[in-house]
């Protein structure tokens, strides 16, 4: 373990920094111990070896050794310091504390100044308990705000490990995805291999049962065969690897802001998410109409011929789709009425304007460039 | 009021066709300048209609003020726009290019797109708001804005992740629009890709009509020269003349298939080049399979490579392996999509009644789909390693942030 400069606070226990190999409880060195491993409990941060904490706290709560404290401590709430400096351990643990009560979220917020307001307000929350200014009554007003936005501050957290676990969902099907586009690919080559096996067979068997050109046939199947190849070629992949996306847009629900001491302003208005509805592949879209049923064929001379051209049949023309344009057609004057029209005119003669400056000529052509279509 | 008997979308009382095109944030009196115009058959007062006209496409274009340059197609050179009254309110217009097809000063795919624009209202297409003319007649559309870019830049960017659930959510968006085309007997005639865009709340638009016709008459003949090579039908391109609506629908299968393979499945280099592609991927174009075909004009007897799958049943057993992500279902799907006789082919209909929509894993809510370009989520070592006041890169919301550090997720 390497000494750093110390970084002390206003109330730095001085010592227990710079004794950082020596148990300041049993006296034993890392020198002669290279295994010994420190904890501290967040109670007081005081360090001591591992060894201690067992034979002291094992048997229940026990006050703390360190001569001067006697803050009672228990065995389960010891850890193994993240950083080496004492002060930053409890400094992080301490904002651990307070962000998973004040966890709300910017999309909480009306506007970017409020949640940045209420980002200051956590901070200064935070920097009192830091540095103990204020302890009791920041504490009380921690405490306050936790009881009465209990609901918000699940829902943050719940929110939270779903965005998790979605986004390890959508890494895992997207490995799966991969694994099943590499899985055709090779399948893919095997079978060409396959085909490929038998096609030479062929020309070995339409070598040996007629009497054709043997250069011929065997220049053939090696032509097809090359030229499949660079057809391949051509279709490789263009895709990089892929990185992964954003998932994190899920919904949220707000709990109430009547934090008592600590008001949050400009907190969004709940909405209730709407309950899913199953997937309509139409999407209200209905294509029934009211005026007609159609049928399968309409007897009409004129477009009899049609029907058994092959032009028409194998091109896949499809007279139901004409009946039913020219049906609509049809229909199309049935829903006016007269007086309406008229009355209407003001408001609806303003409509066919914007296009007017190109009218003429659109009209024109409508009538006369049909094959130009 | 008229009634229309199409089909509407959210069954509007209102026809959509009588709907009024242009948008008026400011509409200054101008329809009671148009309550006043006389009765059309003299010929003074056509001319009063085209002054009249001409005010008002003034006026329509004078509300919009055009700002950076958003993309080019093949036709067309579409830019952003906001509207005079409200910067805020974004829109897109495209510009056509007027070329030498150009009929009268107007280029036939500007009044195609317009004609059949103005007639579709749906949440799955693209919306016309207004149309007005520049100078040299040209034709201005001014479109929805549809900032996140298209099904091609999903599709071949590598970097945006996505799975079966989403494209399910993509399919069935662009098959509503589709169907929606089909009901108001608009055939679409160049879907691909690049023509499908997406909106800032993640729904997809079918775009790019011009090269739409309504449903042929059966005495019109049709061009077989429509629709982009690699997603143009086997009819096609055998020259027929009289197709239906199912050409469309084969765009879309093709679309279907890269969506799950995530690169371009069938890139013929020329149409005799596609038509070997489709032999090979998707099968022969037999009389057998396809009673007639032999008769229509651009007819050509294919032959299969040696190491494509020989038989249906191989082709439908390759399939179910490429294709595995959709899962059985969604391999029928794609196969009823792909059918090689047009008459066969599944209708926009038939395809939303596929039961693969109602299989496990449900269509992502469309606010959740994937998108381009996403910061990853931080953790706190990325966010000691800024120096003090740094911010992220970027220019989103996140830029104003006050720095908050995630001790929850330190040390556990
Ligand atoms: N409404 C829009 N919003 C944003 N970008 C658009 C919009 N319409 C078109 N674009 C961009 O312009 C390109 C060309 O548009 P498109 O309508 O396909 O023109 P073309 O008919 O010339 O192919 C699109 O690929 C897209 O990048
Ligand atoms: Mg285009
Ligand atoms: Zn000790
Ligand atoms: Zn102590």
């Amino acid at each position: 373990m390497s000494r750093t400069a110390p970084r002390l606070g206003p109330t730095a226990p001085k010592k227990l920094v710079e004794d950082g190999d020596i148990c300041p409880v049993c006296k034993s060195s890392r020198y002669l111990n290279p295994n010994m491993v420190f904890k501290v409990n967040p109670e007081c941060y005081h360090k001591m070896c591992e060894s201690c904490v067992d034979r002291i706290f094992s048997h229940g709560p026990a006050p703390c050794p360190i001569a001067g404290c006697r803050r009672t401590l228990r065995k389960a709430r010891f850890k193994k310091p993240n950083f080496e400096d004492i002060q930053i351990e409890r400094e992080v643990d301490i904002r651990r504390r307070v962000a998973s009560v004040f966890n709300r979220r910017e999309d909480e917020f009306d506007t970017l100044l409020d949640y940045n307001n209420y980002l200051n307000e956590v901070e200064d929350i935070t920097f009192n308990l830091i540095h103990k200014i204020d302890l009791d009554a920041t504490e009380k007003k921690l405490a306050a705000y936790a009881d009465s936005n209990k609901q918000s501050i699940q829902a943050n957290v719940s929110r939270a490990s779903q965005e998790t676990t979605s986004f390890q969902a959508r890494q895992a099907a997207e490995r799966e995805q991969e694994r099943l586009r590499r899985e055709a690919a090779r399948r893919d080559d095997e079978e060409k291999k396959r085909i490929l096996e038998e096609n030479r067979r062929n020309i070995l068997n339409t070598l040996a049962t007629t009497d054709g050109d043997a250069n011929r046939i065997a220049k053939e199947g090696q032509r097809v065969a090359l030229k499949k190849s660079s057809a391949r070629r051509a279709l490789t992949d263009r895709r990089p690897d892929v990185v992964a996306s954003d998932p994190f847009t899920a919904a949220t629900a707000n709990g109430n802001a009547d934090g008592g001491a600590f008001v949050i302003k400009g907190l969004k208005k709940v909405v209730e998410p709407e309950a899913e509805k199953p997937y309509d592949p139409f999407g209200g879209l209905s294509d029934e109409t009211q005026y007609y049923v159609l049928q399968d064929t309409y007897q009409y001379e004129d477009v009899d011929k049609y029907m058994s051209d092959v032009q028409y049949t194998a091109g896949g023309y499809d007279f139901g789709e004409w009946y039913s344009r020219a049906l609509c057609e049809a229909f199309s004057g049935l829903g006016v009425f007269i007086g309406e029209e008229t009355s209407g005119r003001d408001a609806a003669a303003a409509v066919p304007i914007a296009m007017a400056a190109t009218a003429a000529t659109v009209v024109g052509v409508e009538k006369s460039a049909d094959d130009v279509f | 009021m008229a009634v229309s008997p199409l089909p509407l979308y959210n069954a509007s009382p209102r026809s959509n066709k009588t709907k009024p095109l242009t948008h008026r944030p400011n509409p200054k009196g101008s329809s009671a300048d148009a309550a006043s115009t006389p009765n059309p058959k003299s010929k003074a007062s056509i001319d009063g209609v085209l002054d009249l006209a001409e005010r008002l496409n003034a006026e329509t274009k004078s509300q919009y003020i055009k700002g950076k340059w958003l993309g080019k197609g093949t036709y067309a050179n579409v830019y952003e726009a906001h509207l005079k009254s409200n910067p805020s309110q974004l829109f897109a217009i495209k510009k056509m290019i007027v070329g030498a097809e150009a009929k009268d000063g107007l280029s036939m795919d500007s009044i195609r797109e317009v004609k059949y624009l103005q007639e579709l209202s749906h949440p799955n297409i693209i919306k016309l708001h207004a149309v007005f003319s520049s100078k040299n007649q040209n034709l201005n559309l001014v479109l929805e804005h549809l900032p996140r870019g298209s099904l091609e830049q999903l599709i071949s960017e590598g970097d945006i992740q996505y799975g079966s659930a989403d494209i399910k959510a993509w399919m069935g968006m662009l098959a509503r629009g589709l169907h929606h085309c089909h009901s108001n007997f608009i055939l679409h005639r160049d879907i691909k890709p690049g023509n499908v865009l997406v909106a800032a709340d993640g729904e997809l638009k079918l775009a790019d009509f011009g090269l739409a016709r309504s449903f042929a008459d059966p005495w019109t003949r049709m061009t077989y020269l429509v629709i982009t090579r690699w997603y143009r039908p086997p009819e096609l391109l055998f020259q027929a003349r009289h197709y239906g609506s199912t050409a469309d629908v084969w765009s879309v299968g093709v679309i279907f298939a890269e969506l799950v393979i995530r690169k371009a499945w069938m890139p013929g280099g020329s149409d005799l080049e596609q038509l070997h592609l489709i032999a090979n991927v998707v099968g022969l174009p037999t009389e057998d399979v396809w009673p007639g075909v032999s008769k229509l004009d651009g007819y050509i007897k294919l032959t299969k490579d040696p190491a494509a799958p020989q038989t249906p049943v191989q082709h439908r057993q390759q399939m179910q392996r490429e294709f595995a992500l959709v899962g059985p279902e969604g391999v029928d799907l794609l196969m009823q999509m792909m059918a090689l006789d047009p008459r066969k082919r599944a209708t926009a209909k038939k395809v939303l009644m596929h039961e693969w929509w109602n299989m496990e894993p449900k269509p992502r809510r469309k606010e959740d789909l994937p998108r381009k370009v996403e910061k990853s989520k931080e953790g706190m070592a990325d966010a000691l390693k800024r120096k003090p006041g740094e911010l992220e890169g970027g220019t989103g919301r996140g830029d104003k942030v006050a720095r908050k550090i995630d001790f929850g997720a330190f040390g556990r």
